[in-house]
């Protein structure tokens, strides 16, 4: 088959170039608004990997990040007497903010008072007295690295450990419970109790009896905590993520249309002449629907993979940004490209509709 | 005699209506045989172009009918038209109208797509027809990089690329220099002759009258027939200065 609707494209390089620039473009403008919006909604899957099974709280909880409880610190030993639970270890919570002024840390502490029984994979969230684990984006924010001191809320605690994570809505640091209470000004207090469920026992079954054991508190799982953050983060951003992306679509469909419709228009005579030498409506349909195709395949190609390459890079130079790019959305884009270039032919197949064959014997 | 291979009889065609009325061909009627070489010849505006578009099934007769190889082209539906292009009929036009981006074998190639053959026959079989057309030398040419009398050639392989019954040439010599003019009559001729096709040539170019087996001349629409030889230019369209008369070899 003679490539037509290639060499129609290519005969106007900078054109075809253009457009497919324009594509690439606004591909990669819908992937990288999604992968914010993955790597966000994603943020509260950070409970997920804190110790224990069941967190217990005062009514009305969220999550830890978005709202707060207060119960206190000797219901932890009438848990511990329910039947399935292995140990329950308080956690202390607060949005601390330091530093110096004009340049201050929003810092979600967290503290868990591990008991030494536990092992020590587990034991590694609590540091020691004196020291503060903190992740990566405040270690950068703050300039400091491990060894450094930190001045928190008039305490001087030196960094020993720098985790992973950390991102533009939050920022991490784990203390120990005693340094907690003391910077806190809790002390019979804790905010939360979480419950490690041994092993062989049912997580529902042991959270309904903890409920029982504690009338006045609700209990909640690693995954309530991600769901419910997911879902407030769906809730600010959702809105705003679909209108970029339907911008990204509306101009990458406008750029194939125009494209194709142009290539069309500059080629009507002969699309006349085809007709004339008896080419059916379908036989140039399908010339420029692959002409639109060629441009919203190539555009969308390039643009996934810039996609790829633009989310690692925020991953690696502006990690407060969380950029999670997924196959399947990648997969998605670049499917919905293709129906936007098959709809994008529209145009000017009507327009190729209108072309008469009997044009061709004008000179 | 054989039964025609084209058969056209008292076509008529008119545009406009009332005041604005104009028929462009009145009745015309006459009938070509396998091999025969028809000229229509008439100065601009005679009607020539519409004659030729309505028997390529182009345009449709306002009345009358037009049988070719049997089909009465006429009683189509607007659907079947195009595969009566491209099957029965093969068109040479004034200005070639080859397609820019393709080169010459490209050219001759996308007829045999649009016929649906693809592949190494469409291939081969558009390499046969340059090369018969004497242009092997050009196949991967572009179209823009030909001379004239070579894209008229081309447009002459692309015409018979799907061994059509009829040939329909508009104009054919308009653009072309004597020697080329010549050529391209010649290659007409020759295959027409040896094709068993017929061809049905437009043109206000006297010189024309060397490949003719039989000539028409069409005046307002009206077609009459007219004495085979050498004729005067047509007073009403000169003939291009840079066109010098045609001698055809043998």
């Amino acid at each position: 088959m003679v490539p037509l609707a290639r060499r129609n494209l290519l005969s106007e390089k900078a054109r075809f170039t253009m457009s497919i620039a324009g594509v690439a473009f606004a591909v990669l403008l819908i992937l990288i608004v999604v992968s914010l919006y993955r790597g966000w909604s994603n943020v509260g899957r950070f409970y997920e990997q804190l110790p224990g099974d069941v967190w217990v709280a005062q009514p009305g909880t969220s999550d830890p990040f978005h709202s707060t409880s207060f119960l206190p610190l000797a219901d932890a030993q009438r848990l511990a007497k329910v039947q399935g639970v292995r140990t329950v270890i308080p956690v202390y919570t607060r949005h601390i903010a330091f530093g110096e002024p004009g340049h201050e840390l929003d810092v979600f502490a967290m503290a868990f008072a591990v008991p030494q029984t536990l092992g020590a994979r587990t034991r590694a969230y609590e540091p020691h007295v004196g020291t503060i684990d903190i992740d990566r984006v405040l270690a950068s924010h703050a300039h400091v690295g491990v060894g450094d001191s930190l001045q928190v809320l008039g305490r001087s605690l030196v960094v020993t450990s720098i985790h992973s994570g950390g991102n533009s809505i939050f920022e991490t640091a784990f203390l120990n419970a005693a340094d907690a209470r003391s910077l806190f000004g809790i002390d019979r207090l804790t905010n939360f109790l979480v419950v490690d469920v041994a092993s062989g026992a049912s997580v529902p079954t042991v959270a309904a009896a903890l409920r029982s054991a504690l009338p006045g508190t609700e209990t909640h799982t690693s995954e309530q905590f991600a769901t419910s953050f997911a879902d407030r983060v769906n809730a600010g951003f959702l809105a705003v993520v679909g209108v970029l992306v339907a911008i990204g679509f509306v101009v990458g469909g406008a750029v194939i249309a125009l494209t194709t419709y142009t290539a069309t228009v500059e080629r009507a005579r002969e699309f006349g002449v085809l007709k004339a030498i008896g080419a059916s409506g379908s036989f140039l349909y399908r010339v420029v629907v692959r002409q639109s195709l060629i441009v919203g395949v190539l555009g969308a190609a390039i643009g996934i993979a810039g996609s790829v390459a633009a989310t690692r890079l925020i991953r690696n130079s502006v990690p407060e940004f969380i950029a999670v790019l997924r196959p399947l959305d990648a997969a998605g884009v670049f499917a919905v490209a293709i129906l936007m270039a098959i709809a994008a032919s529209y145009v000017p197949v009507r327009r190729i509709n209108r072309i008469d064959p009997a044009e061709v014997f004008r000179a | 005699m054989s039964a025609p291979l084209l058969r056209v009889d008292r076509v008529s065609r008119e545009f406009g209506s009332d005041r604005t009325l104009v028929r462009a061909v009145a009745d015309a009627s006459f009938a070509t045989q396998p091999g025969e070489v028809t000229l229509i010849m008439g100065p601009s505006g005679s009607g020539k172009t519409t004659l030729l578009s309505m028997i390529g099934a182009i345009l449709r007769p306002t009345s009358g009918r037009i049988v070719i190889d049997g089909l009465d082209i006429t009683t189509l539906g607007r659907r079947e038209l195009p595969r009566v292009r491209r099957e029965l009929v093969g068109f040479v036009f004034q200005t070639f109208n080859l397609l820019e981006s393709l080169s010459a074998l490209e050219n001759v190639e996308i007829a045999l797509n649009i016929a649906g053959v693809t592949g190494p026959a469409a291939r081969e079989r558009a390499h046969a027809l340059l090369c018969e057309a004497g242009l092997e030398q050009r196949l991967h040419f572009n179209a823009q990089a030909l001379s004239a009398g070579e894209r008229q050639r081309v447009a002459l392989a692309r015409a018979l690329a799907n061994e059509p019954r009829l040939l329909l040439a508009d104009e054919p010599t308009a653009n072309l220099d004597a020697e080329a003019g010549h050529d391209v009559m010649a290659l007409l001729r020759r295959l027409t002759e040896s094709k068993g096709h017929a061809a049905v040539v437009v043109s206000h170019d006297p010189r024309l009258h060397e490949v003719a087996d039989r000539v028409f001349r069409l005046a307002d629409g009206r077609l009459t027939p007219a004495e085979l030889g050498p004729v005067q230019p047509d007073v009403e369209q000169p003939v291009p200065r840079e066109i010098v008369p045609l001698v055809l070899g043998p």
